[in-house]
């Protein structure tokens, strides 16, 4: 109950001006990232990442969250207007969007999509504010070993969740976990994999790791495939929006059901919770449970508000499940999320079970910043500029993509002032475009390298705790808890289901 | 044919993983008194990247070539931004953050668009910079370095 009111409270934080400004700055950049087609709130993230440094933590973390709601919902506008989702968690919404606006009802579809992600958003960060405290006080049961069983499944289940390419995520997260082990041990005062460069005596820095997976990766797969830009601003420039018809009718909502809204809300969030599902996971399975308890499913996919809804009420509520694992023990479940824990890394804050309880007061404010940006700024971006939303995907690339380069690596160049850190960039930017040109999910890389540290560190304390004895992680309830999960994890994505991956998996790699 | 367009990187991994799991190996023993040393951990990690890239080069042998893939045009356009980033750098401390920053947004413009309209790009390019130079140096207070000082 202190938690809850401690959020609200955080609401006069929120509104300074200066925290304000960075909240609404935040959620239209990541509303413009999501609308471009081929760009990602993540991009925008990572780009922004440097300039953490020069805000408080609070502020920060403010800012991200409203760019992680913005970044949900904003791929909707042009998965309506012209069918190309500017997100991967808005492929859904296009499958009944794009007919409504060939119907002539292109703003109404705009209006269900940001009632559906208002409501999901709010829901999200609801639950995710009565959950958080109680799921932090569960953590402080888990011990070393059951830490480390507990890395080790976020790391399996994200790998696992790639069906139809496992080995490929596999060998992903076996990347990032190189990547981890470089630089000093954690435990004994030896260096790993410097090969005599002191520049890696520390490790390998998380900021070059973001911006070169994120952004300099983003560059070069553009440069390597650029997108269709043609055909996207000529269907733009044929798409007339009106502000009046942004409105749902009433008569529309109670025809959709207030369940409808509930059910992809709670789809949305649990699936949040899981490592590696993300927001076209959660839009993908509350789309096709909506289409299955209908009681007209063939109208589904020729233009049914009820899909717009449940695809973006669940795509919404993704962001306070995915950050439930994130602030309780310290596992992103998303790139959007492994940033957010950047800047906690970068401010010298650790991650984990003692966050909620030693700084409640540092999380509250993002909390309320997220709730903000759904119950407020979705619905108000919308009328003000929404008119003005699909002109966006007019902007000329060859000065986007210069931009995004030329923010990437002068952030790089922030952190530590040092050229090595831009070079550390641009070879990981080369070695996510390679990754990604062949197949292999970036995402299980980066929770990899982010994992890897603690995973190692909790593995040679348990066993030298049990005197090296590996029975321990079945011994351990805590440890054995989350073996179980693994094993029921592995049964129900590998072997029980068929290794093939579903067009949301597609969609969101 | 062992080695193709589309399984060549897969080779890479395992080269690089290989030479992961000696330099691992090299750092000592992996179990000394019951204890995980410094070396047990990355010797784990080198065997399962070692499997994971072995068991996808085996995949993509079995697996016939795609024509269409193979077929494709080559487009090289992503090396010259890399070799543009890495130039950038190499002058970002020698002649400073505006000039070098002018010169790679200009060339960036020109690589990901046609060579035409010369003077409008470069404006654009000087435009560009200012505007990020305002937001580093002034907004956000990162000192970026000069040709002089």
């Amino acid at each position: 109950m202190d938690f809850i009111l401690l959020v609200f409270n955080s609401f006069s934080l929120l509104m300074d001006p200066f925290n304000l400004t960075y909240v609404v700055l935040g959620f239209l950049i990541g509303t413009i990232f999501a609308a471009i087609p081929g760009l990602t709130a993540t991009l925008a993230m990572a780009l922004l990442l440097p300039l953490t440094y020069t805000l408080s933590v609070e502020t920060a973390l403010m800012a991200c969250a409203s760019i992680y709601m913005a970044g949900m919902c904003g791929g909707s506008i042009t998965a309506t207007t012209i069918n190309i989702p500017g997100a991967p968690s808005s492929m859904m919404t296009a499958l009944d969007g794009y007919p409504m606006q060939q119907q002539g009802k292109g703003a109404l579809a705009l209006g269900h999509a940001a009632l559906g992600s208002m409501f999901g958003g709010a829901v999200g960060a609801l639950l995710l504010i009565a959950v958080a405290p109680f799921v932090a006080e569960l953590s402080l049961l888990v011990k070393t070993t059951g830490k480390f069983s507990l890395l080790a499944f976020a790391i399996i289940v994200v790998v696992i969740a790639q069906r139809g390419r496992i080995p490929q995520a596999g060998l992903a997260a076996c990347i990032g976990l190189m990547l981890a082990t470089v630089g000093l041990d954690a435990m004994e005062p030896i260096t790993r994999f410097t090969y005599g460069d002191s520049n890696l005596t520390a490790g390998i820095a998380l900021m070059p790791v973001i911006i070169g997976t994120f952004a300099i990766a983003e560059v070069l797969m553009q440069a390597y495939e650029p997108t269709d830009d043609a055909a996207t601003k000529a269907a733009a420039s044929k798409v007339k929006i009106r502000r009046r018809d942004f409105i749902p009718p009433w008569s529309d909502i109670r025809k959709i059901g207030f369940m409808c809204y509930f059910k992809s809300c709670l789809i949305g969030y649990f699936v949040g919770t899981l490592p590696g599902a993300g927001g076209s996971m959660g839009s993908f399975l509350a789309y096709t449970e909506t289409v299955r308890t209908s009681d007209e499913p063939e109208t589904f996919g020729k233009g049914n508000p009820k899909g717009i809804v449940a695809s973006e009420s669940a795509n919404n509520a993704v962001c306070g499940g995915a950050m439930v694992p994130m602030l309780t023990f310290g596992i992103p479940g998303d790139p959007i999320t492994a940033i957010m824990l950047g800047v906690l890394v970068i401010n010298g804050v650790q991650p984990g079970p003692q966050l909620m309880s030693d700084q409640a007061g540092m999380i509250a404010p993002m909390l309320a910043a997220l709730l903000f940006s759904a119950v407020v700024l979705i619905p108000l971006t919308l009328y003000l500029i929404g008119p003005y939303f699909i002109k966006i995907v007019s902007i000329r690339k060859d000065v986007l993509y210069a931009v995004i380069a030329l923010l990437a690596i002068v952030g790089s160049f922030v952190a530590t002032y040092s050229t090595f850190q831009m070079f550390m960039a641009l070879g990981m930017g080369i070695l996510a475009f390679y990754l990604r040109r062949n197949g292999f999910p970036v995402i299980t890389m980066l929770l990899g390298y982010i994992l890897g540290p603690n995973l190692e560190e909790f593995l040679r304390r348990s066993l030298s705790l049990s005197n090296g004895d590996p029975t321990t992680f079945v011994t351990n309830l805590d440890s054995l808890f989350f073996v179980l999960l693994t094993l029921v994890f592995v049964y129900f994505l590998v072997i029980r289901k068929p290794a093939t991956k579903s067009p949301a998996d597609r969609s969101a790699s | 044919m062992f080695i193709n367009r589309q399984n060549s990187f897969l080779y890479v991994i395992l080269v690089v993983s290989v030479g992961y799991l000696i330099s691992a190996v090299s750092l000592g023993a992996p179990i000394v008194d019951n204890g995980l040393t410094p070396s047990f951990f990355p010797i784990l990690v080198g065997a399962a990247a070692i499997l994971f890239s072995t068991m996808l080069i085996v995949q993509s042998l079995r697996t016939p070539v795609e024509n269409t893939k193979a077929d494709e045009p080559r487009t090289y356009t992503h090396l010259l931004v890399i070799a543009a980033i890495f130039v950038y750098i190499v002058a970002f401390r020698q002649i400073g953050y505006f000039i070098s920053s002018t010169l790679f947004v200009f060339a960036l413009i020109l690589i990901f668009s046609r060579v035409e309209k010369l003077l409008f790009k470069a404006g654009i390019s000087v435009l560009v910079v200012a505007i990020c130079y305002v937001m580093f140096q002034k907004l956000f207070g990162v000192r970026l370095p000069t040709l002089w000082g």
